[in-house]
């Protein structure tokens, strides 16, 4: 599982090229609400603005998603962090790995860049308060070797946030 | 008073009608203001494997019915998209409007059984390369796609191969990242972890997460791997006692007997329409196969994706009954028709797949060869 902890050091797969050129195409037609992506010639990593949506603690804020895809993209899921800084929130540690069943465990080839967007925009606009997790100190310290967040054994906070 | 009775008295029978004509497929929650459910299929001469949409029709009438239209809405559906279940409803709605003042619960059914007929065909891009599962113009582009029986998700079956070996795959390198994370803090597995283990050998449909079984995709793989004559065999030794009767008996030389000639009869009014090669796995899916260039018609461009069809599929009939010849996803209606008598309907449940031949209308041939002429 060397590859998913540097997504971007194997090239993307034909498959892969055809799928993201395919998102790619779909989302400059009809791009998620909220998100934008920042226009570049790196295909297998895409740099997403999302602004929080109006009438929840992130309103008027604008973050950056940095989605990294693996060779085997989309059999494996791609990789999802906040640049920073990252919100603050119940799920998001502050080095901006993203606990969210989707983007680990529960990924589905049948998911899109698109349909993350729309999960993480959801788990954000859900916040009930501006906090960092509980284990944050803990987590990023064990993170500093520049662990991927997909090495992590995620054990998934209540669905409800 | 006595005309009320009356007018309930005629609800009722109607109500009894649409039991008659549907059986099991219609449960009656209210025979007073009639309120019942009826599970609808396209006409498909109950072949399953090519069944791709299906409805369970609510209807709920007033005690003002028949003058006030039932209302009709979507309990559950298969293989629909929001815009096409949309468009089935009101369909139904507006007929039911037309119909104040006339008994029309069976009409109303037959109704989205048409118009299921129409749309019996799968929708959008596979799920997993995002591409179109059906050309409408390119016959190209036209790759075998599969059905999941249980939900009606179609794929590429290449695209659903890959992801099952990726699944595989990814199994056996699970238990390595079990050891070399363990010095991590986050060791509770989560439910989903959970679940995956308990279904090892098990995929689930990447867009429901339904879950089906090992078999079923090797059958799969057996059968994309295998050239025709190897795939006959696998299919001829994976037939129960009853279908090797079967293909031995009268009635099996009968249907192939009316295949040629059925071929004839096509072949005469435009040489063009050719049965699409499909093979029905039972319980768990469905394969079509890689198209191959019909010889009668290179080079013509039909708008119909029906028109991948192989010729060899007709050339050599069908020699097991696993194989149909079929391929009329989108225009069911020709016969033979379900008949519309007040008889029990015939329960499609778990009968093996491609065992009926049905004509396609000549109203669909003409327009065909309209179109191949162009
Ligand atoms: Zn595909
Ligand atoms: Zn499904």
């Amino acid at each position: 599982m060397t590859s998913s902890s540097t997504p971007s050091r194997k090239a993307l797969s034909k498959i892969a090229c055809n799928r993201l050129q395919k998102e790619l195409a779909e989302w400059q037609v009809g791009p998620p609400a909220g998100f934008k992506y920042k226009v570049s010639d790196n295909l297998q990593r895409w740099v997403i603005e999302v602004g929080g949506a109006e009438g929840t603690l992130y309103a008027g804020e604008t973050y950056q998603l940095q989605v990294d895809f693996p060779e085997h993209y989309p059999m494996e899921a791609p990789q999802v962090i906040f640049l920073n800084p990252a919100p603050m929130h119940p799920h998001i540690y502050s080095n901006g790995h993203i606990c969210l069943d989707i983007l680990y465990d529960s990924w589905s080839p049948a998911m899109t860049v698109s349909s993350v967007c729309i999960s993480i925009l959801s788990m954000l606009s859900s916040s009930p308060a501006k906090q960092r997790p509980a284990d944050n100190d803990r987590y990023v310290r064990n993170c500093r070797n520049g662990r991927s967040p997909k090495e992590t054994r995620w054990w998934f906070h209540d669905d409800k946030v | 008073m006595a005309a009320e009775a009356e007018a309930e008295e005629e609800v009722r029978l109607e109500v009894e009608a649409v039991v008659a004509v549907y059986g099991e497929d219609c449960r009656v929650y209210c025979d007073f203001p009639p309120h019942l459910v009826v599970h609808v299929r396209p006409n498909t001469a109950d072949d399953s494997s090519q069944q791709f949409v299906e409805l369970f029709l609510g209807i709920k009438a007033s005690s003002q019915y028949p003058k006030e239209p039932p209302h009709v809405y979507a309990v559950e559906s298969k293989g629909l998209d929001e815009n096409r279940q949309a468009y089935l409803i009101s369909s139904i709605q507006d007929k039911a409007k037309e119909l104040s003042y006339y008994p029309m619960l069976v009409t109303l059914c037959e109704e989205a059984g048409e118009i299921l007929s129409n749309m019996n065909h799968p929708a959008g891009d596979c799920p997993l390369c995002l591409y179109p599962l059906v050309s409408e113009n390119n016959h190209d582009s036209a790759l075998p796609f599969m059905k999941l029986m249980s939900c009606y998700h179609c794929f590429h079956s290449d695209c659903i191969m890959r992801w099952w070996g990726w699944l595989q795959h990814d199994d056996a390198n699970s238990k390595k990242i079990d050891t070399t994370i363990s010095t991590g803090e986050e060791l509770r597995l989560s439910n989903s972890d959970k679940l995956y283990n308990a279904n090892h050998h098990k995929g689930f449909c990447p867009v429901c997460r339904k879950v089906f079984d090992e078999k079923d995709i090797e059958h799969v793989r057996d059968l994309l791997d295998a050239n025709t004559s190897q795939l006959m065999a696998c299919l001829t030794v994976d037939l129960g006692e009853d279908d090797k009767e079967l293909l031995h008996s009268e009635a099996e030389k009968k249907r192939r007997e009316k295949i040629g000639s059925l071929f004839n009869l096509q072949q005469e009014r435009n040489g063009l329409i050719e049965p699409k090669k499909d093979l029905a796995i039972q319980p768990g899916m469905y394969v079509s196969l890689p198209a191959i260039e019909p010889t009668t018609s290179a080079g013509d461009s039909t708008n119909s994706w029906e028109a991948t069809a192989s010729s060899t599929s007709v050339t050599d009939p069908p020699v097991t009954a696993n194989i149909s010849g079929g391929g009329k996803k989108q225009n069911n209606s020709g016969p033979p028709r379900r008949n519309r008598a007040y008889a029990p309907r015939k329960q499609p449940h778990g009968q093996r797949a491609g065992k009926q031949w049905q004509r396609s209308q000549p109203a669909r041939q003409q327009w065909q060869k309209k179109d191949a002429e162009t």
